[in-house]
């Protein structure tokens, strides 16, 4: 080893090996310093897949949508800031934000990035060099679901507190900025709602399948035609309801079948939940759902505690190969 | 090895200085398939070679011995843990490099290696300067900068060694490492392997199902088939009970053989010429006299240099090629 290292040392020439690399020899270093513990290695790497669902740690190219679509939902904080400071009202609420546009870009964020932390390490199979390491295998998930929930908080609240900035430097007085603030903090509260929701079942059916195309249709494909799936259930519920007896004078009132309607899209259910909390705001159509939205809620519990437990299932088996 | 006798009972084994032992480890799958028979091995430090051909059950014990599987019955210890108590323990002191492809394209393998060594429990500062080093010692170098997509298969082979190498192990297990390789690159991968377990002090398991190519570089051998142990042993008495005299005769082949086999010599032929295992000095005489007493005329003898895999073959009494041999021949 001493006369290797001293000629790797100084001249750099090591011995040329057969594959064309040249061996170096500068001795091997035995690692006596701290060592992580399970909790702290879920965390690098929850904390690590956060990075990559923006790009992070990979090429350029691997950036572009993330940043784009962070771009693109802060868009309208930014906008809303500058009209304020010409003297207009806030325009964008904190609760229901900008609906259909953040519904879009959401899905386009969740179906792009969500395979970009999963399928990757399925098609790449990597999966064995994690359950090879001081891990259970159910923490990979968790960490994943982490980062991406992580993930999809910055990209529903980064937003939010943007429109929140650019609102309170131009209201003036204590009152008026409680008053944003008293608007904002509900808004942040459902972005943590849709955050845990899209992840889980973005993450869900993105591992399911190890080819990152088909990954992203998938996802795509499930919260896309799921949502237009709820409009067009609404419409149609909405057009029989005012065709059907009304008392004059009074507005139609909602049917069952619009309140059911809402259950098939995560964004209505959002958006049910939201209104039967007391949002007030216009979002997704979702018609005034009463006394129903402990429905609404519990079909999204249901569906993204299943999706979470599909995602476990998904890894529970440490397979090797 | 040196203690576990190859066919004994399955018993408690306590060997000294054993990286992983195993007593009576069975593993049957839910659907009835037994991967592991009752398997009682112990593994020296050193290099060793762990032979069997696919399906022999050397995943499956891959995976008891990570604590990734529980066995059906049985114990095994990798490093003194029981493995399926402290399977944590010790996947954090074993180094596991996989059979198949297990790298991202879209990353530099520094970056890749220093997660690896995140996830190995390094703190973010000595993963990053663990990984560098492991990529030195896989004898990678400005490549390690460059997206693992674009390397060849015996440079990705190294970044697998080098993830298996970053968390500073104290028992290294690879899975096929010289999978895929052309001879070149399989020499280099087992020269590393070799400098691995002599220079760095590191305690090695190779599986292979090639047993001639990982043989040269091994210090012990154990051989397993249908989950059961065929032969555990030093390669140092491998190859002392593994001396042959190669004897070519012109003609009259059969004739020595017999005559041979009445000097209580058991010879077997071995394409034109006979194999005669050494007993000692006695068995050139024996050799000497039969050939002068049949006068056929003599063309070669020679000691030969013995591959490990023939004495599979001797040993295997079963009148079968075992799958081992299936799997060696080439």
């Amino acid at each position: 080893m001493p006369t290797e290292s001293i000629s790797a040392q100084t001249s750099g020439a090591g011995r040329p090996s057969a594959a064309g690399g040249v061996i170096h020899d500068l001795g091997y270093q035995r690692y006596d310093g701290p060592r992580l513990g399970r909790s702290q290695i879920v965390a690098a790497l929850a904390w690590h897949s956060f990075r990559s669902a923006f790009g992070f740690g990979r090429g350029a190219r691997a950036k572009i949508v993330p940043v784009i679509a962070l771009i693109a939902i802060c868009l309208p904080a930014i906008i809303n800031a500058f009209a304020m400071s010409k003297g207009q009202a806030r325009i964008v609420d904190y609760d229901t934000y900008t609906p259909v546009l953040r519904d879009l870009i959401m899905t386009v964020f969740v179906a792009v990035q969500a395979p970009e932390l999963v399928s990757r390490d399925l098609r790449n199979r990597v999966l064995p060099l994690y359950f090879s390491r001081p891990i259970k295998p159910g923490d990979y998930p968790l960490a994943k679901y982490l980062g991406f929930t992580a993930a999809c908080l910055v990209m529903l609240e980064v937003p939010l507190l943007l429109l929140y900035a650019g609102s309170v430097v131009n209201v003036h007085g204590g009152s008026a900025v409680w008053a944003q603030t008293r608007a904002l903090i509900p808004g942040l509260l459902l972005g943590v709602m849709w955050a845990v929701s899209l992840a889980a079942i973005s993450l869900f059916l993105a591992s399911l399948n190890g080819r990152r195309g088909l990954a992203t249709g998938a996802v795509a494909i499930v919260l896309l035609l799921s949502y237009t799936l709820a409009e067009i259930l609404l419409q149609v519920e909405t057009q029989s309801a005012i065709d059907g007896p009304t008392v004059p004078g009074a507005p139609p009132p909602v049917s069952i079948g619009q309140k059911v309607a809402g259950l098939f899209s995560p964004y209505t259910l959002f958006d049910g939940v939201r209104r039967w909390l007391g949002g007030t705001n216009l979002g997704d159509n979702v018609p005034k759902v009463g006394a129903f939205g402990a429905v609404y809620a519990l079909v999204l519990i249901v569906i993204v505690g299943l999706c979470l437990y599909g995602l476990a299932a998904r890894y529970r088996k440490a397979r090797l190969s | 090895m040196r203690a576990s006798p190859p066919a004994g009972p399955a018993g408690p084994v306590s060997v000294p200085g054993a990286v992983i032992e195993a007593a009576a480890l069975t593993k049957v799958y839910p659907g009835g398939v037994t991967a592991l028979a009752g398997l009682t091995v112990a593994f020296p430090p050193g290099v060793t070679g762990l032979i069997g051909a696919n399906g022999a059950g050397k995943s499956t014990l891959i995976k008891v011995l990570l604590g990734l599987l529980e066995p059906t019955q049985g114990m095994a210890k990798v490093l003194g843990y029981d493995c399926v108590k402290d399977g944590m323990r010790i996947r954090q002191l074993v180094g596991y490099m996989p059979e198949h492809d297990c790298l991202p394209a879209d990353i530099t393998a520094t970056e890749f290696v220093t997660h690896m060594g995140r996830m190995s429990g390094l703190p973010a500062t000595a993963a990053r300067e663990r990984a560098a080093e492991a990529l030195r010692h896989v004898g990678l170098h400005e490549e390690r900068y460059r997206q693992i997509g674009t390397y060849s298969t015996g440079m990705k082979q190294r970044v697998k060694l080098a993830q298996a190498l970053v968390g500073d192990p104290r028992l290294l297990l690879l899975d096929e490492p010289t999978n895929g390789l052309d001879p070149a690159g399989r020499n280099a991968m087992l020269e590393l392997i070799e400098r691995i377990g002599a220079e760095f002090g590191i305690p090695i398991v190779v599986a292979s199902h090639l047993l001639g190519e990982i043989e040269r570089i091994c210090d012990s051998l154990v051989a397993i088939e249908a989950g059961k142990l065929l032969r555990a042993d030093t390669m140092d008495s491998f190859t002392r009970a593994s001396q042959t005299l190669l004897i070519e005769v012109e003609e009259g082949a059969d004739a020595l053989r017999q005559e041979l086999a009445r000097r209580g010599l058991h010879a077997r032929p071995y394409q034109r010429a006979l194999l005669v295992p050494i007993a000692g000095e006695d068995t050139y005489d024996a050799v000497r006299d039969a050939v002068a007493a049949l006068g056929v005329p003599l063309s070669r003898l020679e000691q030969r240099r013995h591959q490990v895999e023939e004495i599979f073959r001797d040993e295997d009494n079963t009148g079968q090629p075992s799958q081992l041999e299936a799997a060696d021949a080439y």
